[in-house]
C-alpha cells in the first residue's frame, strides 16, 4: 500500500495546490460559492447578534460586555423600554401602523391584483406598470410628495397616526399586488374556467375557488406588509407629528444621535423578533396550504412566481 | 333522451392576428360521440372552449337543441367540461370537487352525497371520497375529472385532449372505459384530440379540423378509408402518395398514369383533371415475388429497407415509377420474407386506390367549407 501512494505523483504537492485542488475540483459542490456566501452570510449577521447582545448587558455600555440582565428590557425602572414611556409609545406606535396598513393595504392590493391579472386590452400594459412605481420610488420623494398632499390639499387630515397609515398603505399595495398577481399568473385561468363550467357565478367562482387559492399569496404579502411597515422609517418620520407619533426606527435614530443605552438595542430586538415571528408565521401558513401542490422543485418556482416582477 | 344535440352555424373566432376557427358549420346529433380531430394550432380546441363559453365567439351561432346559446355565460350552459389537465381544485377532496357543481345548484345535502356516491361509482372510485386530487395518479384524477362533470347530468360532456397526459398504455384502457361510458350515460360527447388513433377507435363520427376549417366529417372508417383530401390522407394514419396524371375520372373508376404505368383507382365524386395525386394506405399494398404473372395495376419495384416492427414488418420499396413507397406485412412469425435489393411485383388493388386534387390539403381556404356541407349532407 504504501509504495504504490509513494508512487503517485500527486503526492507531495505545496498546501497551496490542494487547497486550489479542493476549491477547484468540478465534481465537487462549488465550495468557492460556499465560501463567499458564508462570509456575507457573516459579514451581515454578526453586527446584528451583537447588537442583540448587547441589550442585554448588566451595564450602560453598548460596547463593553459586563453580564446578562433583563435590566434594559423591563428591569430599569427609568430607562427600560418597560418603564420609559418614549419607548414604549414608539413601540405601540411601530405596532398600531403594521396592523393598520396589513388589515387596509393587503384586501385593497388583492382586489387590485384581481383586477390588473384579468384586464385585458388597452391601458392594462400601462397600469400594470404603473403599480410598480411605488417600488422604484425613493421613499423620501414619497414622504415630501405626501406630506404636500397632507398639509396643502387635503387638510383636514393632519399628520399623526392618520396620515402615517395612509402614507404606509399607500406604498405597502405594491408590494400586495406584486406578491398576489404573481401567485395569480401561475395558478392560471383553468379553475376559474372549471368553477364556471360548474356553474359558478363569477362571484361564486372569486370566493370558493380564488381566493382560498391565493391564502398563501395573501398571507405572504400580509407578512411582507408587517415587516415593511414595522422597519420604514423615511414616511414615518415625514407624517408624524413628534411624541407618540414617533415609531420605533424614529426614536432609535434620534437615541442614537443623542446619549444610547442599551435600551436602544432592547427595542430594536423586540422589533426585530416579532417582524421575524410574523414572517414565519406567514411562511408556514404558505407552506401549510400549499402542501397538497408542491412536489420536487415546484416548491421554488412558486415562490418565484409570487414575485415575479413582469 | 333526445337532448345534447349541437349544431355549428359558421362559427368564427378571431384573436387579435389569427383566425382560429373560419367559419364552421357542423352538426353533431344528440348522443353520439364526436370527435374534433387535428393538429396543434387546427382550432379544434378554440371550437370546444366556445362551445363551453370560454370564448366569445367573433360571428355564428351555437345551437344546443335548437337554442343559440353564443351569448350565454358559461355558468349558464348546459354543457361541462373535462379539462386537458383535469383541472381538479386542490384545496378540495375529490368528494367536495365533484359536489362543487350540485352545491352551486343548491341541490338538498341527501341527494348531494347520492349523487356524488353514484358518480364515484360510476367512475370505479369509491372510497376515494376523502382524498385530495395530488394524492391520486393521473389516471384517476382524470377519472375523478369526469365524475365532477358528469355528476351534472349534463346534456353535453365536452373533452379537451383529457387522455393526452396519461401513458400509453392507461390510456388505451381508458379508451375504452370512456367508450363504454358514453354508450351508459347516453349523452353527446364531443371529444377533442389531436391523437388519430384515438379519435377513430372511439368516435362514432368525427371531424378532421385544418387551419380553422373543418377538411372532412364522417364515420372513422369512411375519413380512414376515403380521405377527400390530402391533408386528411397525410394526417390519418400513413399514406403513401404518389404525382398522377389523370387519364379519365367517373364515379365508377378512373385511370391515372404515373410515370408510364397506367393504373386504375377507385371512383371518385370529387372533379379532378390534369395534375393530381394518388393515395395507398400501406397496409393495402401488396407485394408479390418477382417473375409473377403482371397484369392490372402492377408496378416493378425493388425492396429498400425492411423494418421490424413488431406486430408488422415494415417493408419501405422503390416503385419503377421513381416514388418509395411503404408496405406493411402481418408478421406471421415466419421471420422476415424479403431482403434488400431483392426485387418484387407491387399489386396496388384497384380498391385501395384514390385519386385526391393535389394542393388541397395545403391550401384549405378554397375547399374547406364545400366539403363541410358535403360531410353534414352525408350524415
Amino acid at each position: 500500500m504504501t509504495t504504490v501512494a509513494e508512487s503517485r505523483p500527486s503526492e507531495g504537492f505545496s498546501t497551496w495546490s490542494r487547497v486550489r485542488g479542493w476549491l477547484r475540483n468540478p465534481w465537487g459542490k462549488p465550495r468557492f460559492l460556499v465560501l463567499i456566501t458564508w462570509a456575507y452570510i457573516l459579514w451581515s449577521i454578526v453586527p446584528v447578534l451583537i447588537a442583540v447582545q448587547f441589550s442585554f448587558n448588566a451595564t450602560r455600555s453598548r460596547t463593553v460586555w459586563d453580564s446578562f440582565s433583563w435590566r434594559w428590557y423591563w428591569g430599569d425602572p427609568v430607562d427600560s423600554v418597560w418603564h420609559d414611556p418614549t419607548l414604549r409609545h414608539a413601540l405601540v406606535q411601530s405596532f398600531k401602523l403594521a396592523g393598520a396598513d396589513v388589515l387596509i393595504a393587503v384586501p385593497i392590493g388583492v382586489l387590485l391584483a384581481l383586477g390588473l391579472a384579468r384586464w385585458r386590452g388597452r391601458g392594462s400594459g400601462v397600469s400594470n406598470f404603473i403599480m410598480l412605481f411605488p417600488l422604484v420610488t425613493p421613499e423620501i420623494v414619497m414622504g415630501v410628495s405626501l406630506l404636500l398632499v397632507f398639509s396643502e390639499l387635503f387638510t383636514f387630515i393632519h399628520t399623526g397616526t392618520v396620515a402615517q397609515i395612509l402614507g404606509h398603505v399607500t406604498f405597502s399595495i405594491s408590494f400586495v399586488v406584486v406578491i398576489v398577481r404573481g401567485r395569480l399568473f401561475s395558478i392560471g385561468r383553468q379553475y376559474e374556467e372549471a368553477a364556471a363550467d360548474l356553474g359558478a357565478s363569477p362571484f361564486v367562482a372569486l370566493t370558493r375557488v380564488l381566493l382560498p387559492l391565493l391564502t398563501p399569496a395573501i398571507v405572504a404579502s400580509a407578512a411582507v406588509v408587517f415587516a415593511i411597515s414595522a422597519d420604514d422609517f423615511v414616511i414615518s418620520q415625514w407624517l408624524s407629528e413628534g411624541g407618540p407619533t414617533d415609531t420605533v426606527p424614529i426614536r432609535i435614530y434620534s437615541a442614537t444621535r443623542a446619549a444610547p443605552l442599551p435600551s436602544v438595542n432592547a427595542i430594536a430586538t423586540i422589533m426585530m423578533v416579532s417582524t421575524l415571528l410574523i414572517v414565519t408565521i406567514g411562511f408556514l401558513t404558505w407552506r401549510f396550504f400549499t402542501r397538497g401542490e408542491r412536489r420536487a422543485g415546484k416548491a421554488a418556482e412558486d415562490i418565484g412566481g409570487a414575485f415575479n416582477l413582469t | 333522451m333526445a337532448r345534447g344535440e349541437i349544431e355549428l352555424s359558421k362559427l368564427t373566432k378571431e384573436f387579435a392576428d389569427v383566425t382560429a376557427v373560419d367559419a364552421i358549420d357542423l352538426q353533431v346529433p344528440a348522443g353520439e360521440f364526436f370527435s374534433l380531430l387535428g393538429p396543434s394550432g387546427c382550432g379544434k380546441t378554440t371550437t370546444l372552449r366556445m362551445i363551453a363559453g370560454f370564448e366569445q365567439p367573433t360571428s355564428g351561432q351555437i345551437l344546443l337543441d335548437g337554442t343559440d346559446v353564443a351569448y350565454t355565460p358559461p355558468h349558464q350552459r348546459n354543457v361541462n367540461t373535462v379539462f386537458q389537465n383535469y383541472a381538479l381544485f386542490p384545496h378540495l377532496n375529490v368528494y367536495d370537487n365533484i359536489a362543487f357543481g350540485l352545491k352551486r345548484a343548491k341541490r338538498p345535502k341527501a341527494e348531494i352525497r347520492e349523487r356524488v356516491g353514484k358518480a364515484l361509482e360510476l367512475v370505479q372510485l369509491s372510497g376515494y371520497d376523502r382524498r385530495k386530487s395530488s394524492q391520486l395518479s393521473g389516471g384517476q384524477q382524470q377519472r375523478v375529472a369526469l365524475a365532477r362533470a358528469l355528476v351534472l347530468n349534463p346534456a353535453v360532456l365536452l373533452l379537451d385532449e383529457p387522455l393526452g397526459a396519461l401513458d400509453a398504455k392507461l390510456r388505451k384502457t381508458l379508451q375504452i372505459e370512456l367508450k363504454s361510458l358514453q354508450q351508459e350515460v347516453g349523452i353527446t360527447f364531443l371529444y377533442v384530440t389531436h391523437d388519430q388513433e384515438e379519435a377513430l377507435t372511439m368516435s362514432d363520427r368525427l371531424a378532421v379540423m385544418n387551419g380553422g376549417h373543418i377538411e372532412q366529417v364522417g364515420a372513422p372508417q369512411d375519413v380512414y378509408e376515403d380521405p377527400e383530401t390530402l391533408f386528411v390522407a397525410d394526417f390519418l394514419g400513413v399514406s403513401n402518395l404518389m404525382a398522377a396524371r389523370i387519364v379519365s375520372t367517373a364515379t365508377s373508376a378512373c385511370k391515372v398514369a404515373v410515370d408510364g404505368y397506367e393504373l386504375e383507382t377507385r371512383g371518385t365524386e370529387l372533379d379532378v383533371t390534369g395534375e393530381a395525386k394518388i393515395v395507398i394506405r400501406p397496409e393495402r399494398l401488396e407485394l408479390e415475388a418477382h417473375g409473377s404473372p403482371p397484369g392490372q395495376n402492377r408496378v416493378p419495384g425493388m425492396i429498400e429497407r425492411v423494418v421490424y416492427v413488431g406486430s408488422t414488418i415494415q417493408v419501405i420499396v422503390r416503385a419503377a415509377t421513381g416514388e418509395s413507397l411503404q408496405a406493411l406485412v402481418q408478421n406471421t412469425g415466419a421471420g422476415i420474407p424479403w431482403e434488400q435489393g431483392t426485387p418484387v411485383q407491387l399489386h396496388l388493388p384497384v380498391d385501395a386506390l384514390r385519386v385526391l386534387p393535389s394542393g388541397i390539403g395545403d391550401a384549405p381556404s378554397l375547399k374547406g367549407e364545400e366539403q363541410v356541407e358535403e360531410g353534414a349532407a352525408a350524415s
